[in-house]
C-alpha cells in the first residue's frame, strides 16, 4: 500500500501504531483482531480444536465400551451411571486443582478432566440408544438366526445411531466450552486469551476468543449433525 | 423329493415349558405332528402357550422337558443359530428392520449365510414378485416406514422365505392389520403357500383366521394343554369338549359353511327350479356357502342360483342344500 502512495507524501510505517478503537478499548476492534490472528487467535483455535477432539475421541472410546458392557451385563448399568454422573457433577476448577499435584500443569491434566466430563453424556447416549431398539425387531433378528454379534452390529447399533449422535453433539459443545477453563492449567486454547484479558481488561481479546469458541461449538455441532443425517438415511425417509 | 419332504416334518413330543419363577407350565406336554407341507394353526386364548410353542421350535425359548424334532433330528442337537437359519420366521408388526431398505430386509438371512450380492438381490426381487409388491423397482429401495401395514407384512413374509427354508414359523403375522387388509394378505399368503408348500406353524388368536388358513388346527387352553387337534371341518362338527365348543362359538355351524363354496355342492337342481315368491339371488360359484346363506336370507329367498363361467345361472341350491351340504341321495 505504502509503495503506491503519491510521491512527496512521507511514508509512515504503522509498526506499533494503534487505532483509536484500541486506544479507547472499544467493544471490538477488527483491525487489532486481524492483526493478532496469526500469532494469537489461530494457534489458540487450533489448540482448542485439538483438546476438544482428543477429549471426545478418548471419552467416546471409554463410554462406548462401558455402554456395550452394561448392555450385556445389565447390573453394571447402575454403578457405571453413578461413577460417570459423579464425575460430571465435579466443578471443573476443583478437578483441575485435584489433578495438578498428580499430573502437573500439563495437557494430560486437561484431557483427564475433559474426558471425565464427557463420559456421562456419551455413556447415556450409547446405552439409551441400544435400549430403545424395539423388542420385536431384536426378536425377529435372533429368530432369523443372526448371532448376537450380528444382532449388535447390524441391527442394534445402526438403530442406536440417532441417540449416539445426539450424545456426541451435546458432549462436544460442552467440551468446547469447558476447554476454555483449561487455560488455568496450560497456556493453550481459546481460554488463554480470555484469561489474560481478564487480568488486563481488553475487550477485543476476550470477545474475539469467546466468539471463536462459540463459533467452534456451532461448527462442530453442525458437522456432527450432518454426519448423523448421512448415517441414518431412514430417519428422514417419508412416504 | 420324498426325503426333502420328510426332513421338514415337525414333531412335538410331550413338549413342556415352565418359565423360571412360575409354578404352572406355559405349555404342558404338547404332542402333535405337523406333516411336511402342511399348515397347522395354533389357536387359543392368551395364556394358552401358543407363542411359547412356536418359539420352542426355533429355540428362542428352551424346552423344560420333552422334545421337538424337525425331520429326524432333535432341535436340541442343532446349534441354535444354524437351526434358526433353516426356519423362516415372521412375526406381528412384521419386525422389519427400520434402518434397512425393503430389499436389504429381505436379503438379511441370505447375506449372513454368505450369498453373493447379486444372488441376494435377484432372490429379493423374485420374492417381491411372489408377494405381489410389483413393479419391484418401485418398492425395492423404500424403508419400512414408507410402507403401509399390509405391505410391511408382505415384506415380512418375503423375508421369512428368503433363504428358502423348509419350515416356516408365523406368530400372529396379520394380527395388527385392519380387517380388509388382513383378508387380502391372508389370501395372498395362501396363494404363496400353495406355490411354495412350506411346513408351517401359524399362531393366531383369531379362530376365523385359523379356520381359513389351517389344514389342521390345534386348540390350546389355559395352562398350555392341548384341547383338540383336528381339521377345521372335524373341529366344527365334532368339538371334543365344552371348551372347544365355546371357543368356536355359537356361530360354529356358519363357520363350517364358510369352508365350502357353491362349487363344492354337487347334484344341484337346474337353474329354473326355484320356489317361493322372492327371486333367488344369482351368485358366482366361488361364493362360500355361508355367504350364500346370508344373501338368501337378505333377499328373503328360499335358495340361491349358481352362476356359470359365462355369467348365466346354471344351477339352483335351495336352503336345505346350503344347510346340509350333501344331496338327498348321498345322505
Amino acid at each position: 500500500m505504502s509503495g503506491f502512495a503519491p510521491s512527496g507524501d512521507p511514508i509512515i510505517p504503522d509498526y506499533g501504531e494503534v487505532s483509536d478503537c484500541v486506544t479507547n478499548n472499544d467493544f471490538f476492534c477488527t483491525d487489532w483482531f486481524v492483526q493478532q490472528w496469526p500469532s494469537v487467535f489461530w494457534p489458540a483455535l487450533l489448540d482448542h480444536i485439538l483438546m476438544t477432539v482428543i477429549a471426545i475421541v478418548v471419552g467416546f472410546a471409554i463410554a462406548f465400551t462401558a455402554a456395550l458392557v452394561a448392555h450385556r451385563r445389565k447390573w453394571l448399568t447402575a454403578p457405571f451411571s453413578m461413577v460417570t454422573t459423579f464425575l460430571y457433577t465435579l466443578p471443573p476448577l476443583a478437578l483441575f486443582q485435584l489433578l495438578v499435584p498428580i499430573t502437573g500443569l500439563s495437557l494430560l491434566t486437561v484431557e483427564i478432566a475433559l474426558v471425565a466430563f464427557t463420559l456421562v453424556l456419551l455413556f447415556r447416549g450409547v446405552l439409551s440408544g441400544l435400549l430403545a431398539v424395539p423388542d420385536d425387531v431384536k426378536r425377529a433378528a435372533r429368530g432369523m438366526g443372526l448371532s448376537s454379534q450380528q444382532v449388535l452390529w447390524r441391527v442394534e447399533m445402526p438403530l442406536a445411531m440417532p441417540s449416539i449422535i445426539s450424545g456426541l453433539r451435546i458432549a462436544t459443545v460442552l467440551t468446547v466450552s469447558i476447554a476454555t477453563i483449561a487455560a488455568f492449567v496450560v497456556d493453550a486454547g481459546l481460554g488463554a486469551p480470555i484469561l489474560k484479558a481478564i487480568s488486563s481488561p481488553f475487550n477485543t481479546q476476550f470477545i474475539g476468543a469467546g466468539a471463536l469458541a462459540v463459533l467452534l461449538a456451532f461448527l462442530l455441532d453442525g458437522i456432527l449433525a450432518l454426519t448423523g443425517r448421512a448415517l441414518t438415511p431412514w430417519t428422514k425417509a417419508s412416504r | 423329493m420324498t426325503d426333502a419332504k420328510n426332513t421338514s416334518t415337525i414333531v412335538f413330543d410331550r413338549a413342556t415349558k415352565i418359565y423360571p419363577g412360575s409354578d404352572a407350565p406355559a405349555l404342558d406336554g404338547l404332542s402333535i405332528e405337523v406333516r411336511a407341507g402342511e399348515l397347522v394353526c395354533l389357536v387359543g386364548p392368551s395364556g394358552g402357550g401358543k407363542t411359547t410353542a412356536l418359539q420352542l421350535v426355533n429355540r428362542l425359548v428352551d424346552l423344560t422337558s420333552g422334545d421337538i424334532r424337525i425331520g429326524d433330528r432333535s432341535i436340541t442337537d442343532i446349534p441354535a443359530i444354524e437351526l434358526r437359519r433353516t426356519i423362516g420366521y415372521a412375526i406381528q408388526q412384521s419386525g422389519l428392520f427400520p434402518h434397512m431398505t425393503v430389499i436389504d430386509n429381505i436379503g438379511i438371512v441370505p447375506s449372513v449365510l454368505g450369498w453373493e450380492k447379486t444372488r441376494v438381490r435377484d432372490r429379493a426381487h423374485e420374492l417381491l414378485e411372489l408377494v405381489g409388491l410389483t413393479p419391484v423397482p418401485e418398492w425395492a429401495d423404500r424403508y419400512p416406514s414408507q410402507l403401509s401395514g399390509g405391505q410391511q407384512q408382505r415384506v415380512g413374509i418375503a423375508r421369512a422365505l428368503a433363504a428358502d427354508p423348509p419350515v416356516m414359523l408365523m406368530d400372529e403375522p396379520f394380527g395388527a392389520l385392519d380387517p380388509i387388509t388382513r383378508t387380502t394378505v391372508q389370501d395372498e399368503f395362501l396363494h404363496v403357500q400353495r406355490t411354495v408348500g412350506k411346513t408351517t406353524l401359524f399362531v393366531t388368536h383369531d379362530i376365523d383366521e385359523a379356520i381359513k388358513m389351517g389344514d389342521r388346527i390345534a386348540i390350546l387352553k389355559p395352562g398350555g394343554l392341548l384341547a383338540q387337534f383336528d381339521t377345521p371341518e372335524k373341529l366344527l362338527t365334532e368339538p371334543a369338549d365344552d371348551f372347544v365348543a365355546e371357543f368356536l362359538g355359537q356361530e360354529r355351524g356358519l363357520k363350517r359353511l364358510s369352508l365350502y363354496t357353491l362349487s363344492d355342492l354337487d347334484d344341484l337342481a337346474s337353474a329354473d327350479a326355484t320356489t317361493g315368491r322372492a327371486p333367488w339371488p344369482a351368485l358366482p360359484a366361488d361364493t362360500t356357502v355361508r355367504n350364500a346363506l346370508s344373501l338368501a336370507a337378505a333377499h328373503g329367498a328360499e335358495g340361491v342360483r349358481v352362476l356359470g363361467e359365462d355369467g348365466s345361472p346354471i344351477a339352483a341350491a335351495p336352503l336345505s342344500r346350503l344347510v346340509h351340504l350333501q344331496s338327498e341321495e348321498s345322505v
